[in-house]
């Protein structure tokens, strides 16, 4: 709990946090909300703002898994962070499952101030199936932040984390529903968009929330991409350099 | 090594001390060979309640705030923050951040971090390295009250003067492999640079300098002595051929 409230503090004091999870998504949903006529039939019989309000909240999910995470967790390992907790008290598997936390504690906070301000400004639709929306939002949450785990676990350093997570993050903000909605996409960009986990994050929360979906197939994919992920920052946690 | 005792790593930089202190902490796996510390296998969980580290190349969060570092690392056995921020002269600075902390103040916060837990044994990896002469035999204090408070100290190090001033024993590295043991002396005296001093004695034997320290041989060969030691020898040989009324040239 402590390396977890220390953790969260020290998150909490790196810029690309603010700028990443809470300033960037506000003020895209704020802009995006507004392009589209509110009787736009290109998504799914939703209005448009509410559409994306609910995608939004995977962009706020990918950008801690796939910056906020990576970067944080690459520099401690290239400044020799890491090095100096395998040597203290705390267990190998301590330092990776905090910063699982404090992502989902960062998601938290960055999706409230999302809902806040969507709220504020289109109004919330009604979430028509609510174990089934609160369970594909924590499972997709829980899958991306792993993936930023194991992704700062097995980069060099910051730079890279960098490099990567936003050569990541762009395709797949704009691919997964936080760009144009599905029917606006040409088969092949619906094609891969299919194969971005990010997508069936945000389908397994959108669909069960605006009823426009059975979202049974993205859980299977987001409790596959779950468990690999996980896997594999256990391992990267408990290897020794030879 | 033996519990008590300063022990000594030495060797110049690749040697593999820090390779072999990375094994012995449980950073490495070991490539052969059988380590144990404080008899059990390095990386043993109940191992860290009882080692204290200092590491060479290891950092804290440049955000982490003094204080907070130390409560972080403390373990239920830690000693009292407050007066360790004391000992070290980070009381003042127990708000700043690790980052903007002067190298001199980074080395006693890694210090406090690896004597918080009262540790059986404690590693100190190059500690001295980047300090100034002033704060290195600061350092050295230290480490000589953290074996009078009965821990066991090993200690990594280039500096042979460092190894010769607190090591009770040592051992020096050559490319991984273990090339001289012993005390401080007895490596200076089988391996420091040789010195041979040849004069004309003024009716010395061979007997007169057999107690000088250092001194490896003598021989005497067509009226003219011949003395082979260490560099230390060289003083104490002349001692003995000033006091015995002669000047060496």
């Amino acid at each position: 709990m402590r390396l977890v409230q220390t953790e969260l503090k020290l998150v909490m004091r790196e810029p690309v946090v603010l700028t990443f999870v809470f300033a960037f998504p506000v003020i895209t949903v704020l802009v995006l909300g507004n392009v589209f006529d509110a009787d736009d039939t290109a998504f799914e019989g939703v209005v448009p703002a509410q559409w994306y309000v609910a995608a939004y909240i995977g962009v706020v999910i990918a950008a801690i898994g796939l910056i906020m995470l990576p970067v944080h967790i690459a520099g401690y390992r290239h400044q020799g962070v890491t090095r100096r907790f395998r040597v203290s008290l705390f267990p190998h598997w301590a330092l990776p499952l905090a910063h699982v936390i404090i992502g989902m504690v960062v998601a938290v906070l960055g999706i409230a101030v999302l809902l806040i301000a969507g709220g504020v400004a289109y109004g919330l639709p009604a979430i028509e199936d609510v174990p089934t929306t609160i369970a594909g939002l924590l499972l997709g949450t829980l899958a991306i932040i792993s993936v930023g785990v194991a992704l700062g676990s097995a980069l060099p350093n910051a730079r890279s984390a960098q490099g990567l997570g936003l050569m990541l993050f762009l395709p797949f903000f704009l691919l997964s529903g936080g760009g144009p909605p599905p029917e606006a996409m040409g088969d092949g960009m619906q094609t891969i968009s299919n194969w971005i986990p990010l997508t069936h994050v945000i389908r397994a929360v959108q669909e069960p929330w605006l009823d426009i979906g059975d979202p049974g197939n993205h859980f299977v994919v987001v409790i596959g991409i779950l468990v690999a992920a996980t896997a594999a920052w256990l391992w990267l946690a408990f290897r020794t350099e030879s | 090594m033996s519990e008590g005792e300063i022990f000594g790593i030495l060797g110049s930089n690749g040697a593999g001390k820090t390779t072999t202190v990375e094994c012995l902490q449980g950073l490495r796996s070991s490539d052969a060979g059988l380590l144990r510390v404080l008899g059990r296998p390095p990386g043993d969980g109940a191992l860290r309640q009882l080692v204290g580290s200092q590491l060479q190349d290891a950092a804290l969060p440049e955000r982490i705030r003094v204080k907070e570092a130390l409560d972080l690392f403390a373990g239920p056995n830690a000693v009292d923050r407050s007066e360790l921020m004391e000992a070290w002269g980070l009381s003042n600075h127990r708000k700043k951040a690790f980052g903007d902390l002067s190298g001199g103040l980074r080395q006693r916060l890694f210090i406090a971090l690896a004597l918080l837990n009262r540790p059986e044994v404690v590693f100190f990896d190059e500690i001295t390295q980047g300090l100034d002469p002033v704060a290195r035999r600061e350092v050295w204090d230290v480490i000589r009250e953290v074996q009078h408070q009965g821990a066991t100290v090993v200690l990594v190090t280039h500096f042979m003067e460092e190894a010769q001033v607190l090591c009770d024993r040592l051992v020096v590295f050559d490319q991984g492999s273990i090339v001289a043991a012993g005390t401080p002396d007895q490596i200076i005296d089988a391996h420091g640079d040789r010195s041979v001093i040849d004069f004309t004695p003024t009716g010395q034997t061979a007997a007169s300098f057999d107690s000088c320290r250092g001194v490896r041989s003598i021989e005497v060969h067509d009226g003219r002595m011949v003395i082979e030691g260490s560099a230390q020898m060289v003083a104490y040989v002349c001692c003995a051929l000033v006091a015995d009324g002669t000047s060496p040239t």
